[in-house]
């Protein structure tokens, strides 16, 4: 072995690596292989004659009831169209935009709330400033303790998905409007906060340290300094989570709650698998209209701040 | 006040036109929402069925259920937690399954979406037939991939998961495949997005020194953005879980499934126990990417 | 091994082979990008082994020039020829090899921060490799090659730092890993963009006198671009002083005067 060859191998086992993602790739790759051995997935039965003769059965009733016996005629497909749209599917439409936008609204002003004691730079008796006099240990538990609690909330509300929240709150609320909005509400405040107190640690802190200089209080601060530094970034992020409540709002009507997914749902029930793809493909345009509004909206923020 | 004058200008001045417009439509789309859902909110006080329900509900929080609830167990079910656990694990496999699938459309699809790999040699050779190519095709390549890619995303999971039901019947591979295409095609856009995004100026160094456009995208851009799609890839595993989780609601072994019989059999102490057994994978995910991420982005 | 440098400084000083060394030729070569003319109507020669510095303000068309030189750039009127054969007729891919023969260290160094120093050296190869070749020395890479890049990082003195993460490097350090990049390419001609701007005033001089005297040893053509005069008379036997565009002086060091040095870097009437 020549001499560069051991100064290499010397080289190489000093080389600077982490251990810990070394072993988080290998055991990602491992539960990623893994899970296709114990989930019982059974590929060949996917495959199998039954399932295949079901999905051609399913497709051929993908086509509009009318057309489906004879040849193709946009007369009669855009009048099968125009009826279910004006039966019901624009108004599920709709109640899902409804549904996506008062949650976001919602989840916008919690969130906002939220975001705050959850910042640790915020949250302190000495707000981006260095602490002048120590504080008495009882008193930064209890500043610390609120930090901790906020985020406990925020992770909770956030875990629980959309569905879930929507299914347990419909038992409690009954069948108005307000399980879907508010469900929504719930795990979009989770997520924005989060991420609102993660625009409020990363902001630049000299200006608010300058104002807290100036005798203001916490209030005083969230108001005049944070909210015309922090507000753009976390109008992204608001409008980024709308993409998703549009999404959601469409599945949540399978619980009950009228918005698109109900009728999908329905239409499934009585096997008017025709209808039910329309229906989707409506909640599809409506989700790219969302995006499409959305990342409009994020460009003119983007640009004028 | 002297100091705020720089961030004054940079922050205020410009955008508080546009900031006006934008708070004002949110504000006017809000109040529209809530005309047209007639969301009244008097409606939030419960039922007196509902309250109770919410009490018995709620008030188990703090109490999760250690053993069954039921009367009657048979004899061969196992312990209580020991079903969460099995729920979870089933929750990790549907989901991890789904992400396998996922990252290898998105890896597949980003590329082709991505708009720097098709970018031509300004200075390319002349009157070359590959370059002509590349230049009037790519734009086509990746043009329809995104509308594939968009397409994949703007159909949520769960009625995927509804189609395939109805065109397959249950089965746990059409679960997986139902999460897999919509989480394949927001990876493929972010991942799209994010190569497109790194700074090119290694893309044309290695140009210059001849490399190939696939070398120059596999190693010249695709390195500067994984440690962002690493990270983006671990959120996407969070969200992963929990929509593995809610097809549950639709017959699959998942936690969902367990919470949605224990909520019906009014069984809310076991409720939580799904409950908090979800909400700790979520935590475990989201603090294993945050302790990748500390190590990766230096 | 396929070269080594300490052992051809020790046989020859001063230029080796005059072969090995590409050769540049432009023919009234301009270039227009939009509305603004970055070089207007050059005619240069750069023979095989000879090393030139390129002088004038930032804005001057340094860095168009050399990157007409590699051809990564186009020349909206005029001819640029590597070894005689005119770029513009090239094919795509006779164009990549040509271009894989001319190593370019960039003012930014271009490197990619979160890889380790070797695969940054290694990316210099790449020109040179096939599709699957690529792949393997990228991800496995082959014995020979680490050899040959740690005599490199030998060659321009961090060794050490073969696996290290580029990003934890100083940046004087980095910019030795864009020229051992660039001589991993096993290259026939050099260019350096502005070698001094990413570095202290110390670091400056020793990149260049590096840059030079790997040249010389190797019998590379080396042509580099610098604002700082005093480093560009001490190295360069040959100055092109450029300005607005425009080649205005183009000679031998000692015979360019001193008032063509001030007029170069008068700032009135730029």
């Amino acid at each position: 072995m020549s001499d560069r060859e051991l100064k290499l191998r010397y080289l190489r086992s000093q080389r600077p690596r982490s251990r810990f993602a070394y072993w988080s790739a290998l055991l990602l790759l491992v539960v990623m292989i893994g899970s296709w051995f114990v989930g019982d997935f059974q590929v060949e039965d996917f495959l199998s004659e039954r399932r295949l003769q079901n999905l051609t059965r399913f497709l051929h009733e993908l086509i509009p009831y009318p057309l489906q016996e004879r040849d193709f005629n946009l007369g009669i497909a855009l009048k099968w169209a125009g009826e279910i749209l004006a039966e019901k599917g624009w108004s599920a439409m709709v109640v899902t935009l409804a549904i996506s936008v008062a949650a976001i609204v919602l989840a916008g002003f919690g969130g906002a709330f939220f975001s705050l004691p959850a910042a640790r730079n915020f949250t302190s008796p000495e707000p981006f400033l260095p602490s002048l006099r120590n504080p008495h240990w009882a008193w930064r538990f209890l500043w610390r303790a609120l930090v901790w609690m906020t985020r406990l909330f925020l992770i909770f509300v956030r875990s629980i998905p959309e569905y879930m929240w929507a299914f347990l709150l419909l038992a409690v609320l009954g069948p108005t409007a307000w399980p879907a909005v508010l469900a929504l509400a719930l795990h979009n405040l989770g997520t924005l906060g989060k991420l609102g107190a993660e625009v409020v640690e990363n902001t630049e802190p000299s200006p608010l340290s300058a104002l807290r200089g100036l005798g203001a209080s916490h209030l005083q601060i969230a108001f005049t300094g944070l909210f015309p530094l922090t507000f753009s970034r976390f109008l992204l992020f608001l409008f980024y989570r709308w993409e998703t409540c549009v999404r959601e709002a469409t599945v949540l009507g399978m619980l009950g709650i009228v918005s698109l997914g109900y009728w999908i749902q329905d239409s499934r029930a009585r096997n008017h698998y025709d209808e039910m793809f329309f229906l989707v493909l409506l909640g599809a345009a409506l989700v790219l209209i969302g995006d499409l509004l959305s990342s409009l909206a994020r460009e003119t923020i983007r640009r004028f701040s | 006040m002297k100091m705020t004058r720089s961030w004054d200008r940079a922050f205020l001045h410009k955008g508080l036109g546009v900031r006006r417009i934008l708070i004002l439509a949110i504000l006017s789309g809000g109040i529209w929402a809530f005309v047209q859902l007639d969301l009244n909110p008097a409606d939030l006080v419960p039922t007196s069925g509902g309250v109770q329900v919410a009490w018995a509900f709620f008030s188990r929080a703090l109490s999760p259920a250690i053993v069954y609830e039921a009367e009657f167990v048979p004899s061969d079910t196992p312990p209580l937690l020991w079903k969460a656990l099995q729920a979870a694990g089933t929750t990790v496999v549907f989901a991890s399954a789904a992400m396998s699938l996922a990252l290898i459309w998105g890896l597949l699809l980003g590329f082709l979406a991505s708009s720097s790999w098709w970018v031509g040699d300004p200075a390319g050779g002349a009157g070359n037939v590959t370059a002509f190519v590349r230049r009037s095709i790519a734009p086509v390549v990746y043009g329809s991939t995104r509308v594939l890619i968009a397409f994949m995303r703007s159909i949520h999971e769960l009625i995927w998961a509804v189609l395939f039901l109805a065109a397959f019947g249950l089965s746990h591979l059409s679960a997986v495949i139902a999460i897999a295409i919509p989480f394949g095609g927001t990876l493929a856009k972010i991942f799209s997005e994010m190569i497109d995004e790194a700074p090119r100026d290694v893309a044309h160094a290695f140009r210059g020194s001849g490399a190939s456009a696939t070398h120059v995208y596999l190693f010249g851009l695709v390195p500067r953005a994984l440690p962002d799609m690493t990270a983006y890839s671990f959120y996407r595993f969070e969200c992963a879980l929990r929509s593995s989780a809610i097809l549950g609601f639709f017959g699959y072994p998942t936690l969902g499934f367990y919470i949605a019989a224990s909520f019906e059999n009014l069984h809310y102490g076991e409720v939580w126990t799904y409950l908090y057994t979800l909400l700790v994978l979520v935590i475990l995910v989201d603090w294993w990417s945050g302790a990748l991420r500390k190590r990766f982005v230096v | 091994m396929m070269w080594s440098v300490n052992e051809g400084n020790r046989k020859s000083q001063g230029r080796t082979s005059s072969s090995r060394g590409a050769s540049f030729t432009l023919r009234k070569s301009s270039v227009v990008f939009g509305s603004t003319v970055a070089l207007d109507s050059v005619d240069l020669h750069i023979g095989s082994g000879e090393a030139v510095g390129f002088v004038g303000l930032s804005g001057a068309g340094k860095t168009t020039l050399l990157c007409l030189l590699n051809g990564t750039v186009r020349p909206t009127g005029g001819t640029v020829q590597v070894d005689g054969r005119d770029l513009a007729t090239l094919s795509f891919e006779e164009l990549r090899k040509v271009r894989s023969g001319i190593g370019f260290v960039h003012q930014d160094l271009s490197l990619i921060p979160n890889l380790r120093v070797l695969h940054n050296v290694l990316a210099g190869r790449l020109g040179k490799l096939s599709f699957w070749g690529g792949m393997r020395a990228f991800l496995f890479p082959q014995r020979r090659y680490v050899h040959q890049i740690h005599e490199i990082l030998e060659r321009v003195g961090i060794p050490e730092k073969i696996y290290e993460r580029t990003d934890r490097l100083s940046g004087g350090q980095r910019q030795r890993v864009a020229i051992a990049r660039a001589l991993f390419q096993e290259p026939v001609g050099l260019l350096a963009d502005e070698p001094v701007s990413s570095v202290d005033p110390a670091r400056a001089r020793s990149a260049v006198s590096l840059l030079t005297e790997i040249s010389r040893e190797q019998g590379l053509t080396l042509c580099v671009s610098l604002h700082n005069l005093h480093l560009a008379r001490e190295f360069f036997p040959r100055l092109v002083g450029l300005r607005a565009g425009r080649v205005v002086f183009d000679r031998a060091t000692e015979q360019v005067t001193e008032d063509e040095f001030e007029a170069l870097y008068d700032l009135n009437g730029v």
